[in-house]
Order: structure tokens, then sequence, then C-alpha cells
């Protein structure tokens, strides 16, 4: 969604001051038109304009002008510093902005947004610097989306070798490099590869963030993903166990806070389920649990414990998120299942939720309650 | 675009190729740790890859808890060898549990548990006994762990947690079983145990509780005469009788007495039968049969002799002759005496022959008192007869 820019004018080349040719923003070819909201912002043609208006340029359009615009308090050295720090803000504006686009799964749109990001951490940090490893995730992210190959091969290329180059950034950046590489040779359907770096991705994820990390638990969804292109079945039944365990016990916890502050009003509920982030999150987490519940449920060898598990997961995610239908369907799904086998240390949890499920629902819509109990009386 | 995917698609060339893999390069460049586990992972045993990474964690724990420890080893993620041998049995063991191989899969733990055998790695031998034993039971190799456990707790003293585990497997173990040496594991846990019921009666016996000594003596021996093994079986008779004999039940003793002499002379145990009988000859004496006691102590001398065990010898003559001189036979004592004194100067034990001969000149003396006082009574009665004799012929 993006308005069409009311503000595009020609330019006129002799009208403009003498200096270097202007280049599109997008294409880097000869600007024909240029942003009059800005006046620093040139593009090749229409359909240029419009895709950085609705990815990045409508956030960003007027913070673009003290930047592109030289002038003599500019161009000292306090006006330099300033210069950058305000750079280093836009970086961060548009990471936020591209990430955010590619939760939604709206990957075209997000490269402008990308691009830009990474265009100003050159700027800022110079070539080849590990602090540009981010920026090129995210773009590669963003194409990788889009199935352009090789321009992923590229720019995954071109951060690891920054990250060669400088060892010691730390085991975060390493298993996010790791990741993307796996991604990658996945989707060019180079299982050997995709394996080692998802193997690598886990290792270095389990360093910096824990083996029970919900991150280090993506890698292992992700690993199984190639094994089961390989068809190795066992492997992946295993995996999704494990990672159903580790998303098991984050939500429970989660869910235990949630009651706790419930019953005690002075604690300040925290929003976390409401940002924009968490519920890409979300949206991630739910695919990745259903994908799981669909093969359990295919499985000829159905065992009802791991299928009540991961109906159970999905169940407390989306009442932590607040929709009780969805909670309630998967719910009752984990009771079915966990019924078949006789472990109360399974259903006792998946009833208590249902209740409170229940008794939300009831608190919602006393009205409707009220004319049941009426009619039935 | 295809040149593109070519070149991305040659980084799986085979490894006869100029070219170095990504793979190789990895393990020229990155930590063995690191090489490791991914190569767990990508095996796509990433159970054992878990398994691994705490057990890594807690070895640099402890290291940072006790810096002593810190020095004296190098930490466990730069000794390849041992990674290389947890990497090879966990991976079998995870695959094996994958298929539904419980057995195999507790063969592996076992063999971590077995191979981890030098002192500073006992922490990791005991997590792999754990883990082996912590399964479903009923599994040989759980069985095994269960009592390479219990024994080690012997060892440390913690005799409850020893008896528990011990008395577990018993349950469990099966008659054709055997331990990963090749002998019986039935017989290894009855041994176990013997030894267990064996150190939890020291005690009450330190603290006189005969009663509660006894109970478990007696469980002991019963669990040693299982054993097949004559030598416990000697042990625990005997210390059966010895508490026995410090309870007052001479009967009872010497009934366990005499078992254990014909099990230790089957077995020609000399020292054995030397304390036997010596024990036997403490609870022939307490009655007061001394004739028997004598008897016993002859034996002894000639088992000493003949075994030419010359300590023991002179022990069983200063014995000999402390028999004696208690019933105030002084000659006999003092003639054992001096025998065990020979003995001590054929050794070359100064101090002990130094009391010998001690004790050789109080039997004497009292000899000769005893003689002196003959001596005198008779002189008086010979020079009483004189007398009258003198009188008689003064007489006459």
């Amino acid at each position: 969604m993006g308005g069409k820019p009311k503000v595009s004018s020609k330019i006129i080349p002799l009208a403009s001051p003498k200096g270097p040719e202007k280049l599109c923003e997008l294409c880097q070819r000869v600007a024909r038109l240029q942003c009059t909201e800005c006046r620093a912002t040139f593009y090749c043609d229409e359909e240029h304009q419009q895709a950085d208006w609705v990815g990045i340029h409508r956030r960003i359009c007027q913070l673009l002008v003290p930047i592109r615009t030289q002038t003599f308090l500019s161009l000292q050295r306090a006006g330099q510093i300033v210069t950058q720090q305000k750079k280093a803000e836009l970086i961060e504006i548009c990471r936020s902005v591209a990430q955010q686009k590619l939760s939604e799964g709206k990957h075209q749109e997000a490269l402008p947004a990308a691009q830009f990001c990474l265009r100003c951490s050159i700027d800022v940090h110079g070539p080849n610097t590990v602090q540009l490893v981010p920026a090129y995730l995210l773009l590669a992210e963003a194409n990788i989306g889009l199935g352009n190959v090789s321009r992923v091969a590229e720019l995954l290329s071109q951060a690891e070798w920054s990250v060669l180059k400088s060892p010691d950034c730390g085991h975060a950046v390493h298993h996010r490099l790791h990741r993307s590489l796996g991604r990658l040779h996945m989707a060019t359907g180079n299982l050997e590869q995709a394996l080692l770096h998802f193997a690598n991705d886990i290792y270095f994820a389990s360093e910096a963030f824990g083996l029970d990390s919900t991150i280090t638990c993506r890698g292992y969804f992700l690993m199984a993903d190639a094994f089961a292109k390989q068809g190795k079945t066992p492997i992946v039944r295993s995996l999704y166990s494990e990672v159903t365990q580790i998303w098991h016990c984050h939500l429970t916890n989660l869910l235990e806070n949630r009651i706790q502050n419930a019953q005690n009003p002075n604690v300040l509920l925290d929003s976390s389920y409401d940002n924009q982030s968490d519920k890409a999150q979300q949206v991630e987490v739910d695919d990745m649990l259903r994908t799981m519940l669909e093969f359990e449920q295919k499985d000829p060898r159905k065992d009802p414990a791991q299928v009540a598990r991961v109906a159970h997961c999905l169940a407390m995610m989306w009442f932590l998120a607040g929709d009780s239908r969805k909670a309630q369907g998967f719910g009752s799904t984990a009771l079915q299942a966990g019924q078949l086998i006789p472990n109360p240390d399974l259903t006792e949890p998946i009833q208590s939720l249902l209740q409170l499920v229940q008794s939300l629902q009831t608190e919602a819509h006393p009205s409707s309650d009220e004319s049941q109990n009426s009619a039935s009386a | 675009m295809e040149q593109q995917r070519k070149f991305l698609q040659t980084e799986s060339l085979p490894d006869n190729s100029a070219h170095l893999s990504r793979k190789e390069i990895g393990l020229f460049r990155n930590s063995p740790k690191q090489n490791i586990c991914v190569q767990l992972l990508q095996d796509g045993d990433h159970r054992s890859f878990s398994e691994l990474f705490h057990l890594l964690a807690c070895d640099r724990r402890r290291r940072e808890a006790d810096p002593a420890v810190g020095l004296q080893t190098p930490p466990l993620e730069e000794q390849l060898d041992k990674l290389e041998t947890m990497k090879l049995h966990l991976s079998r063991a995870e695959r094996a549990e994958r298929t539904g191989l419980w057995s195999s899969a507790y063969e592996q733990l076992l063999l971590l548990g077995r191979f981890f055998s030098s002192p500073e790695d006992v922490w990791l031998s005991l997590y792999f006994y754990r883990r082996c034993s912590d399964g479903e039971r009923g599994f040989r190799p759980a069985v095994e762990a269960q009592v390479c456990l219990a024994e080690f707790h012997l060892e440390e003293g913690e005799v409850e947690q020893a008896r528990q585990q011990a008395e577990l497997s018993l349950q469990q173990v099966e008659d054709g079983w055997l331990d990963s040496d090749g002998r019986s594991l039935k017989l290894r846990t009855l041994r176990v145990l013997w030894r267990i019921y064996s150190r939890l009666a020291d005690a009450p016996l330190a603290a006189g509780d005969h009663r509660e000594a006894l109970k478990l003596l007696h469980e002991g021996y019963r669990i040693a005469t299982q054993t097949e093994d004559k030598q416990i079986e000697g042990e625990a008779a005997f210390k059966l009788g010895l508490t026995y004999q410090s309870a007052g039940e001479h009967d009872a003793a010497k009934q366990l007495f005499s078992s254990c002499m014909q099990i230790y002379g089957s077995l020609q145990d000399s020292d054995g039968l030397t304390k036997v009988y010596k024990a036997m000859a403490r609870s022939l004496q307490s009655e007061g049969n001394i004739n028997e006691t004598v008897r016993c102590l002859e034996k002894l001398v000639d088992i000493s002799r003949s075994d030419g065990l010359q300590h023991n010898l002179a022990e069983s003559f200063l014995r000999l002759g402390d028999v004696y001189y208690s019933r105030c036979e002084y000659q006999r004592a003092a003639e054992n005496f001096l025998q065990a004194c020979e003995v001590y100067c054929n050794v070359g034990d100064e101090a002990q022959r130094q009391k010998a001969q001690g004790k050789v000149g109080m039997a004497r003396a009292h000899c000769l008192i005893r003689k002196h006082i003959v001596h005198l009574q008779t002189a008086a009665t010979t020079s009483e007869h004189q007398n009258l004799n003198c009188e008689s012929a003064d007489r006459t």
C-alpha cells in the first residue's frame, strides 16, 4: 500500500546546478525525474519512483534533504559528524522497514529499503567491513524471496568475505551468515552444501544463544527441511520433536508469566505480543508449527504424543496472541490426540489451557451466555 | 544466470579435484570442536551434538569453578581423540535409538563410560554410566553400568547409594549375562553386594551394636556363598565368626571358624589358615578349654613351620607359651618362649627377640622359685629328718 506521489517533475538538465550526472535511485541509470518533495532524489522513470516511494522514500524523504544537500555548515567537521549520525539513524530506519516488509512477505517492496540500507552502510562504515554484513544479509533475504539466486550468491559472498576478514565478529554474525547461505543452497537444490551451512548455523547459534534458544530452534527446522528433501524421515521426525520440545517449553513459560501477570494487576502487561516484529515472528512460528503438524498427521507411524504437543504449542501461541477461536481449535486437536495415550503430564496442561480459553470467551460474551442459560432453563 | 548456477554447483565438486572443498577448508581453519559439532549435525545426529555441546559447557564450568583442575589438563574441547570417540559412540547410539535398537544404544553408552578411565575424566565416566542406567530397565549394558556405579560409590565411601544400585542390579540381572570383560555379571554383582554389606557392618561393630552387625553380615554371608568364589566365602565366614566371638557366642563362632578352615585348607591359603586358627584358639581359650586351645596352637605351629613363615611361627610359640604360663606350667612356657626367641633371632628381629627373652626370663624365674620352694621344703623336711635322726641318735 503506498500513495502515488503527486510530486514528480521532469529534470531540466540545463536548469540544475553544474555537477555530476544525476542517477536513478534504484537502478543507477540516467535519471529523468526528480522528487519535488525533497529535490534530492532522482529516478529514471515513473515505475521506479513509485516503487521507491512505496518501499522507503515515503518514510525518509525529508530526512534525506540535509544529507544530500551540501551547505557550508555541512562541509565542516562538525557538520560532517552530524551527517554521519543522521546516516546511522537512516540505516536503522531502513533496516527496520525492510525487516518488517520481509516478515510480511513483501519481498519486492522490501528491496528499495534494503538497498538503501546497504548503500548507506557502505557510506558510513566503508566497503567490506563487518558492519555491512547485516545489510548484505537483509538484501540477500529479499532476493531469495524473489528467487534472484545469482544476486543472492553475489551478496552472500561479499558478506562472507567481510566476515572472513574480521573473524572476531562474534558468533551471532556467523550464524546469520550461514543460515542465509544454507537457504541459498536450498533454493538452488544443493542439499549437501545447504546441510553444511545449516550445521554451522546451528553451531554458532548454540554458542551465541544457547542450545534451547528459539533462534537455534529455527536452524533445526530449516535443517529438517533439507533432510526431508533427501528423504531421511527418521531424522526429520527426530528434529521436529526437538523443535517442538523447545517451543513447548518456551510457550509454557510465556503462558505462565501471562497468567501470573493477569493475577497481579499492578504489574504492567508487557505488550510483547503487540509489536510488529513479534507479529512477524508469530507468522513464522505458526507456519513452522503447522508444517510439523501436517507432517505428523500424514506420517503412517502416527505418534499421538507428538501431535498433541505440536497442537498444544499452536493453541498456546494463539491464546497468547489473543485469538481464542484458533486456540480452542488447536486445543481440542491436542486433547483428542493426547487422550489416546495415558499421560497426564501431557493432557493436564492442555485441559487447563482450554478451560482458560473458555473462561475468556464467556467473559467476552456474557450476554450470549446468559441468553443460553435462560434458553436452557 | 546459468553461469552463476554452474558456479554455485561447483561447490560440490568431488574431493579428487584440484579445488579444496569447503569442508576441507573448514577442517583446516576451524577449531576441532566446531568440526566435530558440524559433522554430527550434518549427519543428522543432532541429539549427539546437543549432548556433546552440553558436556563441553560442563567441562568449561568445572574448570572455571576450580582453577586447580584447569591447570592440570587441557580443556576437553581441545582433546581431539576424546571428542572423536564421543562423536563416534554417541552418533551410533543415536542412530540405534532412532531405529528402536535400545540394547545397542546402551551398549555404546557403556563403552563410553569404560573409555574414560583416567582420574581427571571420572566425571565423564560417571555421566555416561548414569545415562546408560537411567533409561528403560532390563537391558544388559544398563545393568552393567549400574554395577559399575555401585562399585564407584563403594570406593568413594557412599555405601547407601552403592547398596541401592547393587540391589537394583541384582533384581534385574540374568544368569547368562557376561560383562564387558567376559565375566559373569551376576557373580560380579554378588561380589559387590558382599563388599557393601561388609562395609555397612563396620559402623555397628565399632559402636558395639552386635545385633545389627550380625544381621548385615549374615546377609553378606548368604550372598557370599552364591558368588562361587571360595576366597570371598572364606572371608565372609571369618568376619561373621569374629563378630560372634566379640558378641560372646563362641559355639557359633567355632562352627564358622571350622568351615573357614576347610575352605582355606582347600585353597591352600596359609595366611587365611593362620588367622583362623588364631581366632579359634582365642575362642577356645575364652571358653576355658585349654587342651583344645593347646592342640589348636600346636597345629598352628605346624602350619607356620611348614610354610616357613617365621613371624607367624614365632607368634604361635609365644601364644603357646602364654597359655602354659597362665596354667602355671612354667617349664613348658619357658621352652616355647625360648623357641620363639630363636626364631626371632634367625629372622633378625631384635625388638621382638628381646621381648621374648624377657618372657623366657620370667618363666624361668617362676620355675626356679618353684624349684627353690620345693628345694626349701625338701631341705626343711630333710633337715627335720636330720634333726629327728640326731635326736634319736642322741637318745640312744
